[in-house]
């Protein structure tokens, strides 16, 4: 019986080419999107896994009361807090101190670098492929690899015991291999060092005080700790202790589980988004196939009848459709994950592998996601099986047999619910796309208060061999590029627009009683030259004077309305618990963007520094006249193919930099757009099947109207109207959620477009062409046919 | 006796008129019978042919075939009597489109659930008594319509139903094809098969032992 079902089934899928073809087609690119979403989705989930007793595991957020928070605390707080609460099992610091050279042999390398206490592993218990966790961090002299950076130097050797030449003096044992960690997962390791070994280093020691917040505090908590207990405690440590207590609002517990989205908010947005989108991509795929299915049904009444007549029983007629359903949902869920996993992931990998890691696909590992998308499959077979068949299968067998359903009456709207659905969707996402669309060319070519175009950057925080010889060189360079006529400034800095640390430090202003938590960077006199950043107030710096004159600051206009002031005229930044002259505050430049437009403008100040200081400075800015950029681009590189360094010099255009800000927006953007293609390609597919069921059950009303004369337009328009009124239904829906989604979400960006009715006229407009194209194409073929064909055959 | 229907009625309400379509019928079929059902369009032919082959259900009146009385039988056992019993014949053949010949004569055994050996046996010998074995690989759409309700009968009989039912089973076929079909009626009759055909063609009708004439839902 069974195979007897497959034959049939075979055969009409086969029958129906074009519209097992367009099902086929459907179904595959959509369950490819909806593998790709939730394999992500999954992956980020499941990230954290080898981390053992997740929920035990807090960290520490500290409030400011000018509203600001960070997830660092001073050093001494996290021994102070295991010493005193009994809720904490152990406790861990994990922060950077500057990135560390490696040599095996000849081969030197640099990873990201973590330290962390040995108790590490009795708060995380990261599984280790090598070595053991109770020892991997006791010996001050040992390292920890991740499995990619092990791999990179050893191979598939176990490494544990063998040695790292360090900062080329200090001789590391290697003494464990962490298992592979997710790109996904909250730890981004590259080499793990035990603290220990900092406490040689006088500058790691002088900042280890009660001053200075510089690592993040993970602790492991007993079952059914009191954290409310815990908070206080760890408050009033705050109040005893910090050298400025004042300035913190309070301090909180947070569960580990969040320290993703703590770290890149956007985070929630994909996943969310993610989510939304691949329930939705299912949904109009399951209605597409209902309509397709329905569209055959005209044919099928016949021969369900005829099935019937013959002995069948209804079970049979419900399998014989579930199969049917089935091959297509199976082939292509097998179509589907070959597209997966040579188009969807590395195009997925693209998209947030800079921010995120690149995933890949392990079937033994991600086996749930593969039987998540079967048991979806089976789902769907079931749904889309047996659900039109019900409707059908009642037509009793004396109408069926002559193919008569139309006395199965309907609401029209309630027929078509499935295509508003559809339709409601697809809407909502080309309307997100359109919005999102004007968003990110809004921030793109914003006027961002600092003149990008022809700016050449490069990085010359490049670890030199030889600092002395490089210096020499590199002011050379200067002097060469100042005196270049097609040069019109030149620039070193700690930091460049789109690219500023997170360096903030509380002055303190006597006189208006403020505290104001300033951004800092630092920059040499041709900093706002370079980059046309008009002066506001005061001066700009000027080697001849700000050379020998203390750290002459300049502050940006944000500032100046932070501290309340009306004039610069002999202000000075001061800590609050400084007694000495403080920064002279020398000019104050216009607000320019500095930070990607998600964010406001921030006080901000540049601290003067010499432009030859090659080895504290991490960008050289060139503004080049247009038209002679490779010129310079060509000098420059040269200059630097001769100064020998650990680090290779590289180049690029601050425009270039100033878009890559947006990049993971970006990203969000290419996924919404291939999103909203996509529902609107496969409910398109939907409809014409549908219209195609409509066409051949109104042959007979097409022949009696062209016989009596009605021309192919007004049978074109017979056929159409409905739908298109469906979708202009489906618009009304739509747009009020897109307006909701998009408010609230434009609304975390700090300087955003007005949403205007246009963009909601445009995704309307886009959706009815589509819509009234693939209308288009049935209708006027129906409309075309010979009455006296379609006429005989009743 | 095979079957008997008696004082059956069948209606439609149709904008609050009550329309007949079979108006006290009372028929008694015995076994062996060659019956046409004659009568212009709509007279209710096909209704009461499909009332007999309990396609269809009637509203008033009572139904017995072979002692079982249909009128008070579920849906289910209803469905497993004239499985069992009634073969059907169609004007337009009604074969399925995407089977072939042979698989389409094995379609009803697979209903019965016959075993596989079972099945092929019947089939040849169905193919084999109607001359058909050289297209049983053919599908429907490459046949002429009188091959094709060449095997509509052949699938119909099968089963080795007690009774067949044929609606207009010549109506689409010319006539040399429908005399041959006819012909075969009368000896399947003749091996005992009871027939009630629906026709419109005195010729037809002729080779039947009774002719029932109906006219607006009634029997004259």
């Amino acid at each position: 019986m069974f195979k007897n079902h497959l034959k049939i089934s075979l055969r009409n899928l086969w029958k129906n080419k074009t519209l097992s073809f367009l099902n086929l087609i459907g179904l595959s690119i959509g369950v490819s999107s909806v593998l790709t979403l939730l394999f992500s989705v999954y992956a980020y989930y499941t990230a954290d896994n080898n981390i053992p007793e997740r929920d035990s595991i807090v960290y520490l957020k500290t409030k400011l009361k000018d509203g600001n928070e960070y997830r660092e605390v001073p050093y001494p707080l996290l021994d102070k807090v295991i010493n005193t609460s009994p809720e904490v099992i152990a406790g861990t610091h994990l922060h950077g101190w500057g990135n560390i050279w490696l040599e095996n042999g000849e081969k030197e390398f640099q990873n990201r670098t973590d330290y962390a206490d040995p108790e590490f592993f009795k708060v995380f218990g990261l599984p280790l492929k090598y070595g053991n966790q109770e020892t991997a961090l006791k010996e001050k002299y040992s390292i920890i690899l991740t499995d990619k950076i092990s791999q990179q130097i050893y191979g598939d050797e176990n490494p544990v015991g063998k040695t790292l030449v360090a900062a080329d003096t200090l001789n590391l044992k290697v003494t464990g291999v962490f298992e592979p960690i997710s790109p996904y997962a909250s730890f981004r390791l590259g080499v793990v060092l035990p603290n220990t070994l900092l406490k040689d280093n006088p500058t790691f020691i002088s900042q280890t005080n009660w001053g200075n917040s510089f690592s993040p505090a993970y602790f492991k908590l007993r079952t059914n700790a009191n954290i409310t207990a815990l908070k206080q405690r760890i408050e009033k440590l705050v109040q005893e202790n910090y050298t400025d207590p004042s300035v913190i609002a309070g301090m909180e517990i947070l569960p580990y589980s969040e320290i993703r989205t703590d770290i890149i908010p956007v985070v929630d947005t994909i996943i969310g988004g993610s989510i939304a989108a691949s329930l939705f991509v299912l949904l109009i795929i399951l209605v597409n196939l209902l309509n397709l299915n329905t569209s055959t049904m005209f044919k099928r009444t016949k021969d369900i009848a005829v099935r019937k007549v013959l002995g069948s029983s209804k079970k049979s007629v419900v399998i014989q459709f579930c199969i049917e359903n089935g091959i297509l949902v199976f082939v292509s869920i097998i179509i589907s994950s070959i597209l997966f996993l040579l188009i969807n992931l590395p195009r997925l990998n693209d998209t947030f592998g800079p921010e995120f890691g690149r995933i890949s696909f392990d079937i033994f590992k991600d086996y749930p996601v593969v039987i998540g998308i079967i048991a979806v499959g089976l789902v769907a077979t079931l749904v889309v099986g047996i659900f039109p068949t019900l409707r059908f299968i009642k037509v009793p067998v004396s109408l069926g047999i002559k193919g008569k359903i139309d006395q199965i009456k309907s609401n029209f709207l309630l027929r078509n619910s499935f295509i508003i659905v559809q339709f409601t969707i697809a809407i909502l996402f080309i309307s997100i796309a359109v919005i999102l669309n004007q968003q990110i060319g809004f921030m793109k070519n914003a006027d961002l208060g600092f003149e990008r175009n022809n700016v050449l950057v490069g990085n010359i925080d490049l670890d030199y061999k030889n600092l002395d010889v490089a210096k020499s060189k590199f002011n050379a360079l200067i002097d060469e590029l100042e005196a270049n006529p097609y040069v019109k400034g030149v620039s070193t800095s700690q930091a460049i627009p789109s690219d500023y640390y997170f360096n903030y430090t509380s002055y303190y202003d006597a006189e208006n009683d403020k505290d104001v938590r300033i951004r800092r960077s630092y920059a040499d006199d041709g900093y706002f030259k370079t980059l046309e950043v008009p002066m506001v107030m005061g001066r700009n710096f000027e080697k001849s004077i700000d050379k020998s004159n203390g750290q002459p600051v300049i502050i940006n206009e944000a500032a100046l309305k932070a501290f309340g002031w009306t004039s610069i005229e002999g202000k000075k930044l001061k800590y609050k618990t400084d007694t000495g002259e403080g920064y002279p505050i020398v000019g104050v430049v216009k607000d320019f963007h500095y930070q990607d437009l998600q964010n406001a403008v921030e006080p901000l100040v540049h601290i003067y520094r010499d432009k030859n200081a090659l080895e504290r400075h991490r960008f050289l800015s060139v503004k080049v006249i247009e038209g002679q950029e490779k010129e310079i681009e060509n000098m420059i590189a040269s200059a630097f193919s001769e100064i020998s360094s650990r680090r290779d010099y590289e180049q690029s255009y601050l425009v270039d930099k100033v878009s890559a800000q947006y990049q993971l927006i970006g990203g969000i953007l290419k996924t919404v757009n291939i999103t909203a293609i996509l529902t609107i390609f496969i409910s398109c597919l939907g409809m014409f099947g549908l219209i195609s069921f409509m066409a051949k059950r109104k042959v007979k009303e097409i022949g009696i109207r062209k016989v009596l004369g009605a021309g192919v337009t007004k049978i074109v328009v017979l056929l159409s109207k409905d739908y298109i009124i469906l979708v202009c239904v489906a618009s009304i829906i739509a747009f009020p959620i897109a307006w909701y989604v998009m408010n609230a979400w434009l609304g975390t960006f700090a300087y955003s477009i007005a949403i205007k009715w246009w963009m909601f006229g445009f995704a309307g407009l886009i959706a009815l062409l589509i819509t009234a194209f693939t209308l288009g194409l049935q209708a006027v073929k129906s409309a075309m046919a010979n009455p006296v064909k379609s006429l005989r055959t009743e | 006796m095979l079957l008997q229907l008696n004082n059956i009625f069948k209606w439609v309400n149709s904008g609050g008129q009550r329309i007949f379509l079979l108006k006290d019928i009372n028929l008694q079929v015995e076994e062996g019978e060659f019956i046409s059902i004659m009568g212009p369009s709509g007279s209710g032919k096909s209704t009461l042919l499909n009332v007999i082959g309990m396609l269809d259900g009637f509203d008033e009146g009572e139904y017995n075939f072979l002692h079982e009385s249909v009128h008070t039988l579920k849906e289910k056992h209803r469905s497993n009597l004239y499985k069992e019993y009634i073969g059907f014949v169609f004007q337009s053949y009604h074969l399925l489109d995407e089977l072939t010949v042979q698989e389409n004569l094995e379609m009803p055994l697979l209903y019965k659930k016959f075993k596989g050996s079972e099945r092929k046996a019947m089939v040849a010998d169905m193919l084999d008594r109607f001359n058909i074995v050289g297209k049983k690989d053919l599908f429907p759409a490459q046949l002429s319509g009188g091959q094709q309700q060449l095997v509509g009968v052949a699938r119909a009989l099968i089963a080795s139903p007690k009774l067949i039912l044929a609606d207009e089973p010549t109506g689409n076929l010319n006539s040399s094809q429908s005399e041959e079909i006819m012909e075969l009626f009368k000896q399947l009759n003749q091996e005992g098969v009871t027939i009630i055909q629906v026709t419109h063609s005195e010729q037809n009708a002729a080779y039947g032992s009774r002719v029932i004439n109906l006219l607006d839902g009634r029997m004259i």
